[in-house]
């Protein structure tokens, strides 16, 4: 809340599958649900984004659709697929494994080793 | 799923762009629209809401370039960025694009059409059977000594055949004069070729008694008798003869020639010892056994030679087929074309050499203008390999519209090629532009497109990188590629000058030739080949008084002024020869009768031809009544038989006869054989005879397929068509063929040589302009590159003379160099030129003087532009420039 964090290279796809995983949302709305979720800790490049959404659609992790946006408009909306749902699952898993494993390390005190 | 919604992806990236395209816009929109609300809504003005917005979104540009990146559609997108590019970069100079399209296609062209030339004339197998396995023999036999041959010879199944006989089918409708070829019986096994239908000829069927025999040509068969397959079986007329129909070749079946109607065997007969040992010596062909190679062929041929003069009934000159050898059967058919095609090749090969020399320099003066452009794209972060590939692809594209054209130009250059060359030339219907040769375009095409682009990318983007933002050494890039530009002007001047130089000697000996005196006059001259059935002259007298007839009914037409016959009319591609016994004058022991070329003529034959008689008499009427024994000699036979005195008085008689005759005048010497030699050499001297029955040919019979000539002011379709009704009106049995006017057959005579004069003309014509433009192309890139430094001299108080020595220079720089490299190859590569050319040396100085002069002077030519344009160079502005 008081500081924001730079993304950590290649989490923004992960952040994405995560927020769409959550239920159909367009570009706007992935980026203002990940801010949403990380109380604004987090500092997306709002241009960064549709170029993760395209290469995920193109990967077939997640499908877009146009429909109407709460104001009227028309906007894509993006889902996740059955791929981009293990996908997400085999990436949240890496995640903390590694986050685990590098919590250790970084928690380790001279008397341990 | 993955795999399908990438396909999805990049189909939807590649070929839906404009849909794709639109999305990413309108997705991109909403997203910037939804963020200013928001920013609105917190109480921001909304103009101030969407400016920020943008703000906040980034590069709108460079986040769309990534997406597509993202899509994949990047492979297929980079190519069709680099082409739309490319063709922008291209239509944005059209002066640079044309020419280089056109010198391209021009060079591209002229090789698919003369590779189509040497593809179906020497490089498509032949049309039969194995064809690997099937030679040639380099010699000629009579029937005896081929008949020995067939019998001994282990190794090879041999067949022999003789063209050049003419045969009258007559008995249905309008007499016609075939074309016909002798064949010995496994003359069609041999070449592995079946009839369509019926039979071949069966072994046996070449001996005198049993060959009543005939296979027709599938056209023959078709045109003249409805194709009607019943054929097989019934008998045609031919010379008088009937002949059993016994099948027809398919219509791809053309050897020796496409000329060929009818097929005959043989009529083998040892008891008649002159034409079974000393008529027509014809050609052999062979197929190598299974097992036999065809070095072994040879060296069993070459035992063979050494035996066979033994079996003559005479004795056989010691040089008679002393160089006798086997060859496969595609090189020895068109051993005469070969070289002339090759000639051709080796010149269009120049051609495109030059072509490629061309648009090379041009990529590489314009790569050296685009220095700057490249410097910017690679300062913003394009990558070098990226570069090349633009320019490549620049390259190729060039190549490709050039090589487009070029087929197309090839297409129309093969009709004009196939309309210019002799209409004998073998196989010459079996050549058109296929896939092969579209391959070899294509292939063309690519490596010269590669071969130019490559070296300018390289060079250009290497140069850029260091170079070319930095103005003040922008002199710098010039140095480096100037020494390859100037090489390869050089290079294009010298190629040129070898062309001019071989089209040059073509021209003079192509003159020279024309300025033959043949030693009669063509002009207002009908031929005709008026030929009554060798049955129909077995009774001579019978046959001298047909023609006697026909030319009184001729001169009784108004307007003629003389008709006569001949046997052998001059140029008209027939031999008729005799050995002749010269009184007193013994023939050595050991050494054959001189070989006389007999003209058989009626007395007017002279005064139409107008041949002037030396010395003594010309023939007359008094001559023509009967058997009158006297003969006419040529003045270059006189010289050589009566050295130092007058044949006149003295007696000849031919080989066999009893009676002598007498010499009684000499007559200037004509060109009967071609339009470089009276005679072939193998003939040693002329004599001319009245027609009469005692003027008999090697056979005993009288010559019967003789000539007509008329000289007369009637208009020539008129007299075609007297000369036509008055034939048909006295034997409606008797074909007249081939009717044309003598200057007719005078121009066909040298259709040869007009032909590969033209085409090399043309040759030399494309490579002047090429080497034109390439010269003009690298003066001008100089001058525009050295503005500046012509201002600086011309403000340092430098005179327009010097400015003009400056550009002069240069020109005449790559002009020197160029133009002596060229006369010195000449000297070299003309040599293989010398069989093509008459009465020009192939290193004749006056061609190789004005093939120097004349490129020196195109080269002038190619400076006055860039020159004018230099010493207009106004310093103030040349200085400002830059």
């Amino acid at each position: 809340m008081d500081k924001q964090l730079d993304l950590l290279q290649g989490t923004l796809d992960m952040l994405i599958l995560k927020a769409v995983s959550l239920g159909p949302l367009h570009g706007y709305g992935i980026l203002l649900r990940i801010q949403q979720i990380s109380k604004d800790r987090l500092e997306i490049q709002q241009g960064s984004l549709y170029p993760a959404l395209y290469r995920l659609e193109h990967q077939g992790w997640i499908a877009s659709e146009w429909g109407e946006s709460e104001n009227k408009r028309k906007a894509k909306y993006y889902t996740l697929t059955g791929a981009g749902k293990r996908r997400l699952q085999a990436e949240t898993d890496n995640w903390n494994s590694m986050a685990d494993v590098i919590a250790g390390i970084l928690g380790t005190k001279p008397e341990e080793v | 799923m993955t795999f399908w919604s990438r396909l999805r992806s990049w189909w939807n990236a590649t070929l839906r762009r404009s849909r794709m395209e639109s999305e990413m816009d309108g997705e991109l929109r909403f997203h910037i629209e939804a963020y200013a609300d928001d920013l609105a809504r917190s109480g921001v003005s909304r103009e101030e809401a969407m400016r920020r917005a943008r703000i906040d979104f980034g590069g709108i540009e460079r986040v769309k370039e990534e997406g597509r990146e993202a899509r994949g559609a990047k492979i297929i997108e980079t190519l069709l960025q680099d082409l739309r590019y490319g063709a922008r970069v291209l239509r944005k100079s059209p002066g640079f694009t044309i020419v280089a399209v056109l010198t391209l296609s021009l060079g591209i062209g002229a090789n698919t059409a003369i590779f189509s030339l040497v593809d179906g004339i020497l490089l498509r197998p032949l049309p039969f059977a194995a064809p690997q396995s099937l030679v040639s023999i380099t010699g000629t036999f009579p029937k005896g000594g081929f008949v020995a041959m067939r019998e001994q010879v282990q190794s090879l199944d041999t067949a022999a055949y003789f063209e050049g006989h003419e045969f009258n089918l007559t008995g249905r409708g309008d007499p016609l004069r075939l074309s016909g070829v002798l064949v010995s019986a496994e003359f069609f096994s041999v070449l592995g070729a079946r009839p369509e239908l019926g039979r071949a000829f069966y072994p046996g069927e070449d001996t005198a008694g049993s060959d009543n025999y005939v296979i027709l040509s599938h056209s023959l068969w078709e045109q003249r008798f409805g194709a009607d397959p019943s054929i097989l079986g019934h008998s045609i007329e031919l010379e008088g003869v009937s002949r059993e129909v016994v099948g027809v070749m398919p219509a791809e079946f053309t050897f020796p020639s496409a000329k060929t109607e009818v097929w005959l065997p043989l009529d083998n007969d040892p008891r008649d010892t002159v034409a079974y040992w000393g008529g027509d010596f014809m050609p052999i062909i062979g197929r190598l056994r299974p097992g036999s190679a065809i070095s072994r062929a040879r060296a069993e041929i070459r035992m063979f030679q050494s035996r066979v003069p033994k079996l003559f009934p005479w004795p056989m000159p010691a040089d008679w087929n002393a160089d006798i050898s086997v060859v496969e059967l595609r090189n020895g058919m068109v051993a005469d074309v070969r070289s002339r095609l090759f000639l051709l090749l080796g010149a269009v090969g120049l051609i495109l050499l030059i072509a490629c020399v061309n648009v090379a320099n041009l990529a590489l003066s314009r790569a050296a203008t685009r220095e700057k452009e490249i410097a910017i794209r690679t300062a913003m972060g394009a990558e070098r390999g990226r570069v090349v590939r633009q320019l490549l692809t620049e390259s190729v594209l060039l190549a490709l519209l050039g090589g487009l054209l070029g087929i197309f130009l090839a297409t129309q250059g093969l009709h004009l090629l196939k309309a210019a060359l002799p209409a004998d030339t073998p196989r010459l219907a079996d050549t058109h532009i296929d896939w092969r040769v579209l391959a070899f375009t294509g292939g063309l095409a690519v490596l010269t497109g590669l071969l130019f682009g490559l070296a300018p990318a390289l060079y250009s983007s290497r140069a850029a990188l260091s170079q070319s933002l930095n103005a003040a050494t922008r002199g710098a890039g010039v140095s480096v590629s100037h020494r390859l530009r100037s090489a390869l002007a050089i290079a294009e001047v010298a190629f040129a000058v070898l062309l001019v130089i071989a089209a040059g000697l073509l021209i003079r000996s192509f003159v020279a030739l024309s300025h033959v005196d043949p030693g009669f006059r063509a002009e207002r001259v009908l031929t005709a080949r008026v030929t009554p059935n060798q049955e129909f002259c077995s009774d001579p007298s019978r046959c001298i008084s047909f023609y006697r007839e026909l030319l009184g009914r001729l001169q009784a037409v108004p307007a003629v002024h003389a008709v006569a016959v001949v046997n052998t009319l001059p140029l008209g591609g027939r031999v008729a020869k005799r050995s002749l016994e010269i009184e007193n004058e013994a023939v050595p022991p050991g050494e054959a009768m001189p070989l006389f070329w007999m003209d058989v003529v009626t007395p007017d034959y002279l005064r139409v031809m107008k041949i002037p008689v030396v010395a003594g008499r010309g023939f007359t009427s008094a001559d023509d009544s009967g058997n009158a024994r006297v003969a006419l000699v040529t003045a270059s036979t006189a010289r050589r038989f009566w050295p130092g005195r007058s044949p006149i008085g003295t007696h000849v008689r031919l080989s066999g006869d009893t009676d002598w005759r007498t010499v009684v005048g000499i007559v200037s010497d004509v060109r009967a054989y071609d339009l470089q030699k009276n005679i072939p050499d193998w003939i040693n001297g002329t004599i001319y005879f009245p027609y009469a029955a005692n003027a008999t040919l090697e056979g005993g019979r009288i010559p019967s397929d003789m000539t007509v000539v008329i000289q007369s002011s009637l208009e020539e379709s008129q007299l075609q068509s007297v000369l036509r009704r008055t034939v048909a009106g006295l034997n409606p049995e008797v074909p007249a063929s081939e009717v044309k006017p003598m200057r007719a057959v005078v121009s066909e005579s040298v259709s040869t040589p007009a032909s590969t004069t033209v085409l090399f003309v043309a040759f030399a014509a494309l490579a002047l302009v090429l080497g034109l433009i390439g010269i003009y192309g690298v003066l001008s890139y100089l001058v525009s590159k050295r503005t500046r430094e012509i201002g600086i001299r011309l403000a340092l108080g430098a005179q327009r003379r010097d400015v003009l020595w400056l550009v002069m220079k240069e020109g005449a720089k790559f002009s020197l160099f160029g133009i002596s490299l060229g006369l010195a190859s000449a000297l070299g590569i003309t040599r293989l030129l010398a069989s093509e050319l008459y009465g020009v040396s192939p290193a004749d100085p006056a061609t190789f003087l004005a093939a120097a002069v004349l490129m020196a002077s195109v080269t002038l030519l190619a400076c006055y532009i860039p020159t004018r344009r230099a010493m207009r160079v106004d310093p103030i502005l040349a200085l400002r420039h830059q």
